[in-house]
């Protein structure tokens, strides 16, 4: 395997204007570094310094919900924990409000900040775990719960957190140096970038893609030995982490903290910025905070949000227009929000005053971007200008080709005598329906075992027993002489059973390569630091991981396709590319369910050339198929299925002229009949 | 005899939530998805309620009106809040509109009513009677009473009726529903406006009993959704259950520790509730398949 990172199939990453983005990030750092001394204003400094905090927090938020697709309304709670955290053992206890009941740490700011997160990533530890068990709606209640009893025990423990009354905090001090506005700004500033450029390289290292797979299927994940029970804690953990770090900047930014700061309106105003931002990007998340921090100052002063609510009609008419010439929607649809915001601006004329009204405002902004602007600002304008994703895998077929002279998989020893997998009295009962009943399977090992029976005689379930998803009611079930029966799904997979799906499990969302790497996340040791950190062995196994995965599309002939979203591949290739992704597992024994289903009598033929190949490396296949004909020419041994029972083994030629076969897939007297006149024939 | 006590009010505290949670049923069976806003449902009842009865309703006249006025308000949330965002497949859409729709509402409330919190005038006198050795409010039996009328009768609605049929059988499936010539989207609408009448019924049943204001809902639509889960979103024993459970839980805890913490044991319940049994104490486990 080559080490090199530049040898590495020739997959470069891509970035488009690769002098254009260096130009930009320069600027951007340069308006960072000098905006405190060009606008030399405290209001104004402390103004932008909320930004980047919030910004920091969104970084994090955006894993939970952009990236796993789970609603938090608790971040407010963890915000709060990260500020409290660091407001507590910031105190020196002389002069503060409350001060008698405070104990007194005097930890400098490098100690508050790391105990800060700390303490908020086990806050989020314990967050996930109800959001272990529960998704969609129940979890955003439970997180707002969460949230609320945060909330309720800032105020009631006022030994700690002096409740109502808040702490004062004063602005760090480090090595002798008391930091004024400017000072801290640059900190911040520099905090900022460290964790953009950390969060960048989680989500896109293997975590950050375990983290996605999770979202689009959590089944399938599974199966890749992508625990998602696992990997939905990290992600609250580290999510958490970053609000902690959010929380205690924020305590020396504001230098006063009291509990009604880390109410249900900041969990709100948070989901409302990373949606309005743009999902799964970084530039989405400060656009997001940007607007969040500056829209409310601006809506303080009436005059400004006339001019505000005017300017938005001004653009939405505008931006409807264009849309509405380039076709991309219809008159009908972009009515209500051109009238809205036109109402809107009416309305700000006829108010005397709009600070009792922000909520309003807020609530109808809400309403305005989860209809128009789902993908978030930064979404609408890429879709607008037809940009993709911006670092995409670019691939140089010919290098490639000439670089994978090898074969992507990894052949195993296979022993023909052995018996690689024993089923021993399977019995999965759901209520009063037995789906299998007392089903004994014995596959040798380096065989191709069909495993067929008319619709509902429980292949699938069979498959489902053996994957782990499913916990058996009775039986045993020996895998390389060891049992498995009620391990969880990952923990099978990762001992070398792979499967495909009946209907298709793929992360619709990701690249086909992606969807490969995933397959390919056991082959990652690097942990979050090294990832963080972009250590050496954190870079080589990206690279070898890519390689490999491309290697393995080419085995099932998508390397054209490598950079498709997998939801855009046609339903035949998409069975291909679920097949790359289980042999990216290195299986000692592959399950197969139905992968003909739809497809092309050319895809077929492909298919069985795919599944002889496969065996070729010693890799023991278990395939349920309807199409006779294949099972017929690939399996050595077949059993068939009925009603949850095995009703006969044998060669292939033995089952086609098994009665009981017939007569389970025609019924009782045709099926005899028809036995009968193929016997005369 | 102050446990007692705090029992009975834990009880009419608890049918309180078993509504709330029953309003949160009937929309999650027929569309999956719920109110946000439930609590500032009960809130705008409330609010209804207590202008009516200032400019001279007699209360018990004036609860069929609110009744009516929240049946148009959750009519009115998920035609403008849930269909739309269902249609374009977002997949929190619902959850962040009635969030919003249930700010905006609190919002209005506020300019309207302003931000105090203010006195419901019961219908029944103040003075407790004596019930086995315990004081009981007058009010808090009305609330017991009613609370259980109210869920009794849009039971005996979606059993006997053939408009109740057409909910149970959009609740079981909905796609065979729709094929069978049942207007679904109705049907949903329906289960809103009646989930947020159930609401305001609440409101004006508890408002006598506490303060009303604009802020009264949203702790006490979290602690309904508690109930729910608790309970259990698909049963209707369960939410009596549960309510009664959190609801003297929460008087005892108000009483014996502090009413600083008088919502911790609900949240917290319903933290442990999700982490053990997320199908809650009377629900039914449901079998995925893949």
């Amino acid at each position: 395997m080559t080490t090199s990172p530049s040898s590495s199939a020739g997959l470069a990453v891509r970035k488009p204007n690769l002098g254009l983005r260096v130009v930009g990030i320069v600027v951007a750092l340069a308006a960072l570094v000098f905006f405190p001394i060009v606008v030399p204003n405290t209001y104004y400094i402390h103004l932008a310094e909320t930004i980047m905090i919030y910004a920091i927090l969104l970084f994090g938020l955006d894993i939970v919900v952009g990236y796993t697709g789970q609603v938090s309304l608790g971040h407010a709670g963890l915000f709060g924990i990260g500020a409290y955290t660091a407001g507590v053992l910031a105190q020196s206890g002389s002069g503060m409000v409350g001060a008698s009941t405070i104990w007194a740490f005097g930890l400098p700011i490098y100690g508050t900040l790391i105990v800060a997160i700390a303490v908020t990533a086990a806050f989020g530890a314990i967050l996930a775990l109800p959001a272990l068990r529960v998704t969609g709606p129940y979890l955003a209640m439970v997180t707002l719960a969460f949230g609320t009893i945060i909330q309720i025990l800032i105020n009631e423990m006022d030994f700690l957190t002096a409740g109502p009354l808040g702490l004062k905090v004063a602005k760090p001090t480090l090595f002798g140096h008391k930091f004024d506005e400017r000072d801290y700004y640059w900190l911040v500033a520099a905090i900022l970038v460290i964790a953009l450029v950390v969060v960048h390289r989680i989500l896109k290292s293997h975590l950050g893609r375990a983290f996605e797979a999770l979202r689009d299927s959590p089944v399938a994940s599974d199966c890749m030995g992508v625990s998602v029970y696992r990997y939905k804690v990290y992600a609250f953990v580290i999510s958490a982490g970053f609000a902690g770090l959010a929380g205690a900047l924020y305590t020396y930014s504001e230098q006063y903290i009291s509990p009604n700061t880390y109410n249900f309106e900041l969990t709100v105003l948070f989901l409302l910025a990373i949606i309005m931002g743009g999902r799964k990007t970084r530039t989405g998340a400060i656009l997001g905070s940007l607007i969040v921090v500056l829209l409310p100052k601006m809506l303080d002063d009436i005059t400004t949000f006339r001019y505000v609510a005017t300017g938005l009609a001004v653009i939405v008419a505008v931006g409807a227009g264009i849309t509405l010439a380039r076709g991309m929607t219809t008159a009908k649809r972009i009515a209500i929000p051109v009238i809205g915001t036109v109402g809107l601006a009416i309305f700000s004329f006829s108010l005397r005053s709009v600070t009792d009204w922000r909520l309003t405002i807020f609530g109808l902004m809400i309403l305005l971007v989860v209809y128009y602007l789902q993908d978030g600002i930064v979404g609408f304008v890429r879709g607008l200008f037809n940009l993709g994703r911006k670092a995409s895998v670019s691939v140089d077929t010919t290098e490639a080709e000439a670089a994978s002279h090898g074969d992507a998989l990894v052949t195993t020893s296979s022993d023909d005598s052995k018996v690689i997998l024993d089923v021993r009295g399977a019995l999965m009962q759901f209520g009063g329906l037995k789906a299998l009943n007392n089903v004994d399977l014995s596959v040798m090992s380096g065989s191709i075992h069909g495993l067929i029976g008319p619709n509902g005689s429980g292949k699938s379930t069979m498959m489902n027993v053996l994957t782990g998803i499913y916990t058996p009611t009775a039986g045993t079930i020996t895998y390389g002489g060891r049992e498995i029966g009620g391990q969880a799904p990952a923990q099978i997979a990762l001992s070398g059973i792979a499967r495909t799906f009946q209907n298709v499990q793929l992360f619709g969302e990701m690249t086909a390569l992606e969807n490969v790497l995933v397959g390919l996340h056991h082959t990652f040791n690097a942990n979050l630091a090294e990832v963080g950190l972009q250590m050496p062995r954190a870079k080589r196994e990206e690279a070898a991981a890519r390689e490999r995965a491309f290697s393995l599309l080419q085995f099932v002939g998508l390397a054209y396709a490598a950079n498709e979203e997998a939801r855009n591949l046609p339903y035949g290739k998409q069975r291909l590319l679920e097949i790359a992704r289980a042999l990216a597992l290195d299986p000692k024994l592959l399950l197969l369910d139905e992968p003909a289903a739809g497809l092309t009598a050319p895809d077929i033929k492909e298919l069985v050339a795919i599944i002889h190949k496969i065996r070729g490396h010693g890799i023991t296949v278990i395939l349920i198929e309807h199409h006779m004909d294949v099972v017929m020419t690939v399996c050595q041994t077949v059993s068939v299925l009925d009603f949850g029972q095995k009703i006969a083994e044998g060669k292939p030629a033995e089952i086609q002229a098994n009665e009981k076969v017939i007569e389970a897939y025609l019924g009782g007297e045709i099926g005899a009949d028809v036995a009968h006149e193929a016997g005369v024939h | 005899m102050i446990l007692l006590q705090l029992i009975y009010s834990g009880i009419a505290l608890g049918m309180i939530y078993a509504v709330i949670a029953f309003g949160y049923q009937l929309t999650f069976a027929t569309s999956g998805t719920l109110n946000f806003g439930q609590g500032e449902a009960l809130m705008l009842g409330a609010m209804v309620g207590l202008t009516l009865v200032n400019m001279g309703v007699n209360y018990w006249l004036m609860i069929p009106l609110v009744c009516i006025f929240g049946f148009i308000q959750g009519g009115f949330v998920e035609r403008i809040g849930v269909r739309p965002a269902i249609k374009i497949k977002s997949e929190f859409g619902w959850i962040m509109s009635t969030i919003a729709l249930g700010i905006i509402f609190k919002n209005v409330a506020e300019n309207v009513w302003g931000r105090d919190d203010l006195r419901f005038p019961g219908p029944l006198p103040e003075s407790p009677i004596n019930l086995f050795g315990a004081n009981v409010l007058p009010m808090e039996l009305l609330v017991i009473g009613g609370a259980i009328v109210m869920m009794l009768a849009i039971e005996f609605f979606n059993r006997k009726s053939i408009y109740g049929k057409a909910v149970v059988a959009t609740s079981n499936d909905r796609d065979a529903a729709g094929l069978m010539g049942i207007n679904t989207g109705l049907v949903i609408t329906f289960s809103y406006a009646l989930s947020s009448l159930t609401a305001a019924f609440a409101g004006v049943l508890i408002a006598p009993l506490t303060l009303t204001g604009a802020t009264m809902g949203a702790v006490l639509g979290l602690k309904a959704f508690a109930v729910a889960i608790i309970g259990g979103l698909s049963s209707g024993m369960g939410v009596i259950v549960g309510g009664v459970i959190l609801g003297i839980a929460e008087t005892t805890t108000g009483f014996y520790i502090s009413t600083g913490y008088k919502d911790v044991p609900g949240l917290v319940l319903l933290l442990l509730v999700l982490a053990v049994k997320p199908a809650g104490l009377f629900g039914k486990t449901a079998i995925k398949k893949v």
